[in-house]
């Protein structure tokens, strides 16, 4: 029983860390309608730099604002000079140019930072809660995550739902001429939403580096994941992300400590739920519209 | 410390043997009189060109990313006093992130483009096993893997250029269940295992010995961190004894999710692989809020050792080793890794000489099946080399981990494959040579 638990709780905190990244993917997707591969390498960068930060002596929360910032500043400079080029080409362009970055942003951490395995610190301990007199999977940093992830993803709704710029933000993106000719400053709100989007992969990030080891790849499998969950949850809904990441973290957590060898299939089974889901429902769980194209 | 002891008075015993001092000529001439030839392929009058791959990035480079800076350091050694029988030794080394795809490229250019002699201590079982056919199909040996894996040596016939060197998996298997069985008859075991060749050799050699103390055996996958559904499972099968075959970074994993868990068995067993007290307290160093502080959770587990360690500085070879280290002027400690590349580095030479004036590719491999066997060193037991067996030494003793050293527990056993019985090591740890550099006589002139 306390197994079951365990490994339920477990995968509930990993589907959290989906569940962040996917946010991420999701609000690029809904600011800009391209899935940005190099969200992970862009991640990965600013945790390395809160990384520098924390052990230069700066405290944790400064690190994690200075990290946020640079997330922002990243994420608007790459749209402004890497992806607008290709901007209103076809889709695919900006895509493979989402890779490129991707392999060099990754190189130049590398470079900068060097490519050791580090551990990361976290504010809040790491030994779980005791609950008479068993120990359950849940720390103090797990409980930080959740509820970071869930104030992240009210604040995206709430953006996105009532106030002007989130609408301006989806009209850029759902047509861009319509939304021109309406007055609104597409470019901007292109480049507003990778800011944002940055802010949340980097985030993301951070949350999934604390009391974890980082190195330049470390986000990498990530990409996999938070995109599976991305697409279970219908890739436009904050919401969505969430709930597909839960349900891919419990999915890959029983699948990792009740099948003999589970944690070697695990890669395979995010596959095999990804395909499962395109074939039964492919505007994912929590699509809000049907016949959009993706 | 009572290891230290022994090892001193061995010294002593060693010099007044002299079994260095009065066979073979200066500065390794042993030779006889020769002209040095451009033998073979990476060998000219005065060089001799050593290729190498090893994780300089990515998951499996903490640690390993070290070892041939140490192997560069002995290797200047050697040269800076006149190199091997007149000749200095080029050591090129690539990086492979420890990616199979990578190795393969990597070593296509070092034999094909470098135009290596031989390939020396390349490391890892999944990379290394990609070059296996191709390193053996051309015809380039393929010396002192960086790996325990059975591979390397429990078949000559089908590779007969390639060698093991470290304790190979499953005798170190062997020799933690047999002292399992006897110094914890009734713990109930659980294994910790990497879900490849290095994880079923280890406990394929555990459990010759103690199968049925095993209560759960659990595998991780590399590039998986989400190790508690594994550990999870270890303690819901009351496992109070836990035996790790797995990589550094996954003993920092395995000990950070015990925490989270609650789990507390009363035995850690890391093989020698995963249990670097330095390495993995570098890792769980940055863990806050005083809930981890440094290496202290290892403090009091167990592993294995074949080579000594850095934090006995009374050992000869870990003296010799230091003062080679700071005459390479390279940055960073002397490191358990960097003593790993030089003590390979070390076998590597004796090999060299081994194979006469002018070696060649098949020279060296006909020097070390017959002379191999009785190359003195800094690991503890001897080689295993024969033209029946490549495998490389074969004992290890049992050490108890204590701050970011060891003491310890159980003195060096030998054992083999297979069914081979586990014996007590009688032979007597060996001292290095005066400046360092072995002095083998030729085994094929």
């Amino acid at each position: 029983m306390q197994q079951f638990i365990n490994i339920t709780l477990s995968g509930l905190v990993e589907g959290m860390i989906y569940a962040a990244f996917a946010l991420a993917l999701v609000l690029i997707w809904r600011s800009t309608r391209i899935v940005n591969f190099a969200q992970g390498a862009m991640a990965a960068a600013t945790a390395f730099i809160a990384l520098a930060l924390i052990d230069a002596g700066q405290s944790y929360w400064i690190a994690l604002i200075v990290a946020l910032l640079s997330g922002f500043v990243l994420g608007a400079v790459v749209e402004r000079v890497v992806i607008r080029p290709v901007e209103g080409g076809p889709e695919l362009n900006a895509v493979i140019v989402t890779l490129g970055l991707f392999v060099a942003i990754q190189a130049s951490i590398a470079i900068i930072f060097g490519s050791s395995f580090q551990s990361f610190p976290t504010p809040f301990g790491v030994r779980g809660f005791e609950i008479g007199d068993s120990t359950i999977a849940l720390t103090p940093t797990s409980l930080y995550i959740i509820g970071s992830v869930l104030v992240v993803m009210a604040l995206l709704v709430a953006l996105f739902r009532f106030t002007r710029v989130g609408l301006a933000m989806r009209a850029s993106a759902f047509g861009q001429e319509v939304a021109r000719l309406l007055g609104v400053r597409v470019g901007r709100m292109l480049t507003l939403g990778w800011a944002l989007a940055a802010v949340v992969g980097s985030l993301a990030g951070l949350l999934i580096a604390g009391g974890e080891f980082i190195y330049p790849a470390y986000m990498d499998s990530l990409i996999v994941f938070g995109f599976v969950a991305a697409v279970l949850g219908g890739l436009d809904s904050p919401i969505g992300a969430i709930v597909g990441g839960l349900l891919l973290g419990l999915a890959l957590s029983y699948v990792s400590g009740y099948i003999e060898r589970g944690s070697a299939l695990v890669n395979v089974a995010a596959l095999v739920i990804l395909i499962v889901v395109l074939l039964v429902r492919p505007g994912g769980l929590f699509a809000s519209s049907v016949a959009r194209r993706a | 410390m009572s290891f230290l002891a022994a090892a001193t008075v061995v010294s002593t015993v060693a010099a007044c043997g002299g079994g260095s001092d009065d066979d073979g000529g200066g500065g390794g001439g042993g030779g006889g009189g020769g002209e040095n030839e451009a033998s073979d392929i990476g060998i000219t009058e005065d060089t001799i060109k050593l290729g190498a791959h090893y994780p300089l990035t990515g998951v499996a480079a903490p640690g390993y990313s070290e070892i041939p800076t140490g192997v560069q350091a002995y290797f200047d050694w050697v040269n800076d006093n006149g190199g091997v029988n007149g000749r200095q030794i080029e050591y090129i080394y690539r990086d492979d992130a420890y990616n199979p795809t990578n190795t393969t490229q990597v070593v296509n250019q070092l034999v094909l483009e470098d135009e290596v002699f031989a390939i020396v201590g390349g490391l890892g079982t999944p990379t290394h096993s990609a070059v296996l056919d191709f390193l053996n199909s051309e015809g380039v040996p393929d010396l002192f893997v960086s790996s325990g894996s059975l591979l390397w040596g429990d078949d000559p016939e089908a590779n007969p250029y390639t060698f093991g060197w470290q304790t190979d998996y499953t005798s170190e298997g062997k020799i933690i269940g047999e002292y399992i069985a006897e110094e914890f008859p009734d713990a109930k075991v659980g294994l910790f295992l990497q879900d490849d060749d290095f994880g079923e050799d280890g406990e394929e050699g555990i459990r010759e010995y103690i199968d049925d103390q095993i209560v759960a055996a659990v595998r991780y996958t590399p590039g998986n961190t989400n190790v508690a559904p594994q550990i999870s499972e270890l303690q819901a099968a009351g496992a109070d004894f836990v035996v790790g075959f797995n990589v550094p970074s996954y003993t920092a994993l395995s000990q950070l999710t015990a925490l989270q868990l609650g789990y507390q068995p009363e035995q850690w067993f890391y093989s020698n692989v995963g249990s670097d007290p330095a390495l993995v307290g570098s890792l769980l160093a940055r863990f806050s809020q005083g809930s981890v502080t440094d290496a202290s959770l290892l403090d009091g587990a167990l592993t294995t050792g074949y080579l000594p360690t850095v934090d006995q500085t009374d050992n000869p070879w870990i003296q010799q080793f230091q003062e080679i280290w700071e005459a390479s002027g390279q940055e960073g400690e002397l490191t358990n890794y960097r003593v790993y590349g030089m003590s390979q580095a070390y076998t590597t030479v004796q090999a060299l000489q081994a194979a006469g004036q002018n070696p060649t590719r098949d020279g060296i491999v006909e020097a070390i099946e017959t002379a191999g066997a009785d190359w003195q060193g800094p690991v503890f037991a001897p080689y295993r080399y024969s033209a029946d067996s490549h495998m490389g030494t074969s004992g290890m003793s049992i050490e108890r981990i204590v701050g970011n050293g060891s003491e310890e527990v159980q003195p060096v056993r030998i054992t083999d494959i297979g069914d081979a019985e586990i014996e007590e090591f009688d032979g007597e740890a060996s001292a290095p040579p005066e400046n360092g550099i072995p002095d083998e006589e030729s085994a094929v002139d």
